[in-house]
């Protein structure tokens, strides 16, 4: 049986800016000497702050995978594009590794993250033990991925800003992409304000 | 204080061993990386900066793409991208698109090197603390790798309408990705404050 002993169990805190290890003197907050940081035994609100976060990404995905990102008019035709028919006709034009690299990006990876973050706070709120490493693994899974979804974000705005020849072509935003793009920044800020520490205190030692 | 680490991760307590050059060193319970450490000197770093700067300035002064329709060529910049955005009345997610492409990269090129030329010097720069503390919370947002396949894609979907011709300042942001990899990975956290004590004597 190993015996794991915890900063906290030690009145030793860590700061998460330079991870500068600091004697917490009773108290769970301190400043941090080296960088000046503010320290806390875990952050706080960490829970409530990551849960509204990954609420209002939630909502704001329907709107984001339901209404038009953008508008296509050409000289033939006029037609509008949700994310979903963004991929499909990647996939029609015969270019399927892009097609699976932007459906990944921008319907997977949003859908597993509120998935995994609701799942992650699910376990810490019901104080459930168990798994802890593969819980933050996840986790990590989540916040390196995540990233990547703001790829069709970048994809939009560079359509937009080049076909623009009146009458022949022309691009326009809809507000479906501000709706995807405000999923995407606040499953990243919900993210950053998770305390990934929250699932290991629920732990008993192995 | 320094003979103990505690994980940032799972709050477990470690012994620190001698630290050695080129190391990563994990958390024995939850394997996040404890820390880093970079036989790189702060030379290495400062010439990392200075052409991830280099690079910076000319990826934004020449096009991006070039768009070429019966006769009609249209190209962009990232700032052009941007003012597009704006001007359909989308200009926070234009705001959003400079800020993680152009923004938060020129602020980590220009701290770092205003930060690692005072250290070479023996001095720490005014504001040094602050500005570390800016940066590790602004690391998350800076997507220049995320923007170069967003590129890819509109690159592609756009081939399927006309002509599409990448431009020099596509292969400079290219190369600004890659120099700002090489950057933070010269630069761990661990690695900065090292050099920070080195500075006292």
């Amino acid at each position: 049986m190993t015996r794991f002993v915890t900063g906290r169990e030690l009145g030793l805190l860590v700061c998460l800016h330079c991870h500068e290890t600091v004697r917490s003197a009773g108290k769970d907050r301190a400043r941090c000497p080296r960088c000046g940081a503010a320290i806390h035994a875990r952050r706080p609100y960490s829970v409530a702050t990551t849960a509204a976060l990954t609420v209002s990404a939630a909502l704001l995905y329907i709107p984001a995978n339901l209404l038009p990102v953008m508008y296509t008019r050409t000289f033939f035709s006029e037609d509008s594009d949700t994310i979903m028919s963004g991929v499909i006709s990647l996939l029609q034009e015969g270019s399927w590794p892009l097609a699976l690299l932007v459906f990944v990006a921008s319907i997977v990876v949003p859908l597993l993250k509120l998935l995994a973050m609701s799942w992650l706070l699910w376990c810490i709120v019901r104080k459930s033990p168990g798994h802890p490493l593969q819980r933050s693994k996840l986790f990590r899974l989540v916040e390196f991925i995540g990233r990547w979804s703001m790829l069709d974000v970048y994809a939009i705005a560079l359509l937009v800003a080049l076909v623009q020849i009146r009458s022949l072509a022309n691009i326009r935003v809809g507000i479906g992409a501000l709706a995807f793009c405000a999923v995407v920044v606040l499953t990243m800020l919900a993210a950053q304000s998770f305390d990934e520490r929250l699932l290991w205190d629920t732990t008993s030692d192995d | 204080m320094t003979s103990l680490i505690v994980c940032h991760a799972c709050d477990l307590v470690h012994r620190r061993g001698a630290i050695q050059a080129d190391s990563r060193v994990r958390c024995t319970r939850c394997r996040a990386e404890l820390y880093r450490t970079n036989s790189a000197s702060i030379d290495t770093a400062i010439a990392l900066a200075i052409t991830a700067s280099v690079l910076l300035l000319l990826s934004n002064l020449y096009p991006l793409v070039a768009f070429q329709l019966n006769g009609t060529t249209r190209v962009t910049t990232l700032f052009g991208a941007a003012l597009g955005l704006y001007d359909q009345g989308y200009g926070l997610i234009g705001a959003i698109v400079l800020i993680t492409t152009v923004f938060i990269p020129l602020f980590q090129i220009a701290s770092l090197l205003y930060v690692l030329i005072a250290l070479r010097d023996r001095r720490r720069a005014v504001r040094q603390n602050e500005l570390f503390r800016t940066l590790s919370r602004l690391r998350p947002w800076a997507l220049p790798e995320v923007f170069m396949l967003g590129a890819l894609v509109a690159v592609v979907k756009l081939s399927a309408l006309a002509q599409v011709i990448p431009g020099i300042s596509l292969f400079c942001y290219a190369a600004l990705m890659l120099t700002l990899a090489g950057l933070t990975s010269v630069t761990p956290t661990e690695q900065f404050w090292a050099w920070v004590e080195g500075s006292k004597t």
